[in-house]
């Protein structure tokens, strides 16, 4: 990649966008339907009375849930501000239209209970030197969600790795 | 419906967790991403998904993080907390796929007042291992 766009790339690890709000509250109709799809059979995610026995005193969500409350809505369509996907098209216009992630982590601090109202930042972390890999010659680039509750107390810290590649043809 | 968890004070580092094995379908990987929210097309529309030059629709990220967390707390039972997940992702879960899951107690200690284990976890295709890493999860004692 040309030095260039790497100084570029490199200029922006610390940015920062958000907070941005969930489209809904914590909800028993998305959990349900979560649930059903994974075949996910946890009773504190959907059993009224085991839940309310437990030490959470009611219904949670599946923790790993997290992000897909605060996934953008298919309509209207929301102009978000996302750091990584500036890198991201940097990257494309600099030749590398290759993508996959490689590395998804979630660092959970505190239980989703019904009725709370999830926002999440975006912060672009670090994009790696040049690394030649299976798939072709590229660069990794890491970026941290941070997910909070109504009381801004942190849910889950999810950092995320993409590896931007030129196909080799 | 009783439901078991599995005790902090049973567990040995260098067990196994029971065997999973799920047989994809198209309604998977629908079901799933809409259930996820991520409406890419390459989670539903089948010719999208072969213009852009995979040979079918996909399995998505957010699912994949389901399924990891359903094998865990199967084992665990709903006592067992997830406390932290890696993901390394590797080969693409496509319809037809069988999804085999496989795991293993890493470690056995304990941080303040937390009983833990790390669970080295393995979900593959017979291409080869789709998503595999460490999570550490907290469970309860005897005591």
């Amino acid at each position: 990649m040309s030095q260039e766009v790497y100084e570029k790339l490199q200029a922006m690890v610390g940015e920062k966008a958000g907070p941005f709000e969930a489209p809904n509250e914590i909800n028993r109709a998305m959990i349900r339907h979560w649930c059903e799809a994974m075949q996910d059979g946890n009773p504190l995610y959907t059993d009224e009375e085991y839940a309310k026995k437990s030490k959470y005193s009611g219904i949670i969500a599946p923790p790993q849930m997290v992000q897909a409350f605060c996934m953008a809505p298919l309509w209207p369509k929301r102009e978000r501000h996302d750091p990584l996907g500036k890198a991201v098209q940097m990257m494309i216009d600099a030749g590398y239209s290759g993508v996959v992630a490689t590395t998804t982590s979630h660092e959970y601090f505190r239980p989703m209970h019904l009725g709370d109202q999830l926002s999440f930042t975006i912060k672009f972390v670090s994009v790696s030197p040049e690394k030649t890999t299976r798939l072709g010659t590229g660069h990794f680039l890491t970026s941290e969600y941070t997910y909070r509750n109504q009381d801004d107390e942190v849910v889950c810290i999810q950092p995320f790795t993409v590896l931007m590649f030129k196909p080799q043809v | 419906m009783a439901w078991k968890s599995v005790c902090w004070d049973d567990i040995k580092e260098g067990d196994e967790l029971p065997v999973q094995a799920r047989e994809i379908t198209a309604t998977t990987i629908v079901s799933t991403a809409i259930a996820s929210r991520d409406f890419q097309d390459v989670h539903h529309d089948y010719a999208a998904a072969r213009s852009k030059g995979v040979k079918d629709i996909f399995l998505n990220i957010l699912s994949t993080g389901g399924f990891v967390g359903k094998y865990l707390t199967d084992w665990s039972g709903p006592e067992g907390e997830l406390k932290k997940i890696t993901i390394r992702l590797g080969a693409t879960v496509f319809p037809g796929d069988t999804l085999t899951s496989t795991g293993k107690i890493t470690k056995k200690y304990t941080e303040g007042d937390q009983h833990l284990v790390d669970v080295d976890f393995n979900l593959s295709v017979a291409m080869g291992p789709h998503a595999w890493g460490t999570a550490t999860m907290a469970l309860p004692t005897k005591g």
